[in-house]
């Protein structure tokens, strides 16, 4: 009578188990598509028997696994920095590529303007309207680097402001995660609570890697422990330790971590890629503009001195001097050439008082052909083609990698969901797994039932 | 290896992204006619077009130095045509008054005509040129003869130089003249002839009407050597013009290989793209693949 009614528990566990299981699979078909889940599998043991008049104690329960592999949660992470380091230098250099213009139409054109118009100086050298009109060219010219300098300085800031922001974002994972390290402690894995905190976590930290390439170590509990910029803590259990900006002399954001400068020491992640615009890309093209600026100043200064104006006084600086370093964006006419009359002090004479001696016009005009920039190597024109060139390869190669890299990481995602996703085939053919051990338990219950009536009859 | 869900779409995804990606660029190179948008497409060829706007805006700036090198030329080469002739004129009315049988009335017309004929050289040789004086060399706002108060024809004015234009890297040309060199000393050549001719001196002493005709053929040498150096020049211009055109055609050729499309390759890449993109579509639509699920009543 027992043995009976103890296959009657045991067939009602088994009930439960095939009904657990059940569960799991629309758990998993329910989350199909929810970001960061992973695939969970119904574990079940069996029971063993505690006496030689049973077979066993039937099955239980033991929870619901996820399903991960560390070292391709690892990988992907590892990719995912590098794609959205490369994806974010991609994003601010299609802004920055649109700010050098078309080709005919940018500081190529004010260039031609200000050299035609020397030229046509030394073709009418007594023309008042030709004097006026190099003043005008030099001024258009100063303006046209300027624009150009400001666009750079502009997507110079506007990296900055993705600098501070990426930071405040960082600070918000890095506080969930040790937020959730904390509610991990004491959960297990297989229980859905346990699973639930640890999809959490593993999504937190991959956000993470987006911003910024992370070394992570998976504790036992599942939670994470976070350093970054060789070895400094982000997060260590429960505590996150937030990243701090200062500001330096020209107003740009510094990350400290701990109290130590680690700005340079962050290449991967957005915030890598956007540093590396900020810091190394735009400096570099602001540095060649003002070279290309400082230059022609100097030359045509050289060349304007050496000459007579319209009264037969000794040419002035045509630009007004300045060094090197904002050069483009500080590049004006002398003021003096510029005011009311000013036209008379533009020198094109090699020779006091002879006005068709026009050299000096002809010599400022032939500059446009002369290698005058970047140490002597290239004419003003092809100095400009070479700053455009190293814009437009810094723009393709990064798209390039970042279509690289976004190839690798999907790989690497199929490997992940490989592991992790969830696979509606699977899913059905568990379904139907489920529900046939379900229905093989109720028949065998029933038979029980029967032969527990059987038992019952035979004491009428 | 398991095939889920997510993977399946996220590959159908990234390949209709791609194709769409291709055939946006295909389309926006068909529909604009242009290759280069933007310097990431091409960073050599941008700067190369670069290079080739830079050297058309140079040709474009002497072919204009060269048409107004044309034009001065021109205005040069009529005032010695006119000199030529007036020097001539003046052969003419030397060689009449050259006998001594001739009465002093024609003597006096033909001494005016000597006198006339001096007035007109200074207005021909004072010739502007859009304000500037062709023949006084580099002094481009100085008359290169002016009379004095008595009326005196004075002395050459300009200087020995001339204003020179570019008319490509290594190539000038000069626009204005040293007019003492086409003068010499004609003017007053030409007042001691009138005195001459109206004092019917045929024979000396001093200044004869024979002397005055040998000063007239020195000046009508000097007035061809000028005009032949001018005709030469023009001929020169035309010729650079003419190569400044050809040079800047082969300039645009070059630039437009590099900057426009070729629109039968364009539009055959569009099509191509768009049949990638519609496969793409196709296969993505699919992928509501047969799942075990179809099958479970």
């Amino acid at each position: 009578m027992s043995g009976l009614l103890g296959m009657l528990s045991l067939a009602s566990r088994a009930l439960d188990a095939q009904r657990y299981g059940l569960d799991v699979v629309g758990q998993n078909i329910a989350n199909v598509n929810t970001p960061g889940y992973s695939k969970r599998v119904a574990e079940f043991a069996a029971v063993p028997s505690t006496d030689r008049w049973s077979a066993g104690g039937g099955v239980e329960i033991v929870g619901a696994r996820a399903m991960r592999d560390r070292l391709v949660d690892r990988r992907v992470r590892d990719e995912y920095s590098g794609q959205q380091r490369e994806n974010t230098v991609s994003q601010h250099l299609g802004v920055i590529e649109v700010s050098v213009g078309t080709p005919g139409a940018s500081l190529d054109a004010a260039l031609d303007g200000f050299f035609d118009a020397f030229a046509t100086l030394a073709d009418t050298p007594t023309s008042a309207t030709a004097r006026q009109e190099v003043v005008l060219q030099g001024e258009a010219l100063g303006k046209a680097f300027a624009d150009v300098a400001s666009q750079l300085t502009g997507a110079r800031h506007d990296a900055d402001q993705q600098v501070r922001a990426t930071v405040t974002q960082i600070n918000e994972v890095t506080a969930r995660i040790a937020s959730l390290n904390a509610q991990l402690s004491g959960t297990s894995a297989s229980t859905p609570e346990g699973a639930h905190l640890r999809d959490e976590v593993n999504r937190a930290v991959e956000e993470l890697a987006g911003y910024v390439q992370i070394n992570a170590i998976e504790l036992a509990n599942g939670g994470f422990d976070i350093d970054f910029a060789s070895g400094r803590p982000l997060v260590i259990g429960e505590r996150s330790y937030a990243l701090t900006t200062t500001e330096d002399a020209n107003g740009f954001a510094r990350i400290s971590a701990g109290g130590a400068d680690v700005t340079g020491l962050i290449a991967q992640g957005s915030l890598g890629g956007v540093l590396h615009v900020r810091d190394v890309m735009l400096p570099d093209y602001l540095a060649r503009l003002d070279q290309v600026a400082f230059d022609i100043v100097g030359e045509v200064n050289a060349l304007h001195q050496a000459g007579f104006d319209a009264n037969g006084d000794p040419g002035q600086v045509f630009f007004t001097p300045m060094p090197l370093a904002g050069a483009a964006s500080t590049m004006a006419v002398n003021p003096a050439l510029t005011a009311a009359g000013g036209g008379a002090l533009v020198a094109a004479s090699g020779m006091a008082g002879v006005p068709g001696e026009t050299s000096v016009a002809r010599a400022l005009a032939a500059l446009r052909d002369q290698p005058i920039t970047n140490g002597g190597l290239a004419s003003p024109s092809e100095a400009w083609g070479q700053l455009v060139y190293r814009v437009g390869r810094d723009r393709a190669a990064a798209r390039a990698s970042e279509g690289t890299q976004a190839e690798v990481l999907r790989q690497l995602q199929n490997l992940q969901d490989g592991v992790s996703g969830v696979s509606l085939d699977e899913e059905a053919a568990d379904m139907l797994r489920f529900q046939r051990g379900y229905e093989a338990n109720a028949r065998f219950f029933t038979t029980v039932n029967q032969m527990l009536d059987t038992l019952i009859g035979m004491m009428r | 290896m398991r095939v889920t869900f997510d993977m399946a779409f996220r590959n159908g995804l990234a390949d209709i992204n791609r194709a769409a990606d291709v055939f946006q660029r295909a389309q926006r190179e068909v529909s604009s006619g242009k290759r280069l948008h933007a310097p990431s497409d091409d960073p050599s060829a941008t700067a190369e077009v670069i290079g080739e706007y830079s050297e058309q805006r140079r040709l474009d700036s002497y072919a204009k130095a060269s048409d107004s090198v044309a034009s001065r030329l021109a205005v040069a080469d009529s005032v010695l045509s006119d000199a030529i002739l007036r020097i001539q004129d003046a052969q003419v009315r030397a060689a009449a008054a050259n006998n001594s049988f001739l009465p002093q009335s024609q003597r006096d017309a033909l001494a005016l005509e000597v006198e006339g004929i001096r007035d007109a050289l200074l207005t021909a040789i004072n010739q502007q040129f859009r304000g500037t004086y062709l023949f006084s060399g580099e002094q481009l706002t100085t008359p290169p003869y002016q009379r004095d108060a008595l009326g005196v024809i004075g002395p050459y004015q300009g200087n020995a130089g001339s204003q020179r234009i570019d008319v490509d890297r290594t190539r000038s040309i000069a626009v204005t003249f040293d007019g003492s060199a086409v003068m010499g000393d004609l003017f007053d050549s030409l007042d001691q002839l009138a005195t001459a001719v109206r004092a019917g001196n045929t024979a000396g002493p001093g200044f004869t009407v024979s002397d005055g005709l040998a000063r007239l053929g020195e000046a009508f040498d000097r007035a061809t050597t000028m005009q032949s150096r001018v005709g030469a020049a023009l001929n020169d211009v035309d010729e650079q013009q003419a190569r400044l055109a050809e040079v800047k055609r082969a300039s645009v050729v070059r630039r437009s290989a590099l900057e426009e499309a070729n629109m039968a390759e364009a539009i055959t890449r569009m099509q191509q793209a768009d049949t990638a993109l519609q496969a793409a579509l196709a296969a993505v639509s699919k992928s509501s693949r047969p799942s075990l699920l179809d099958y479970l009543t």
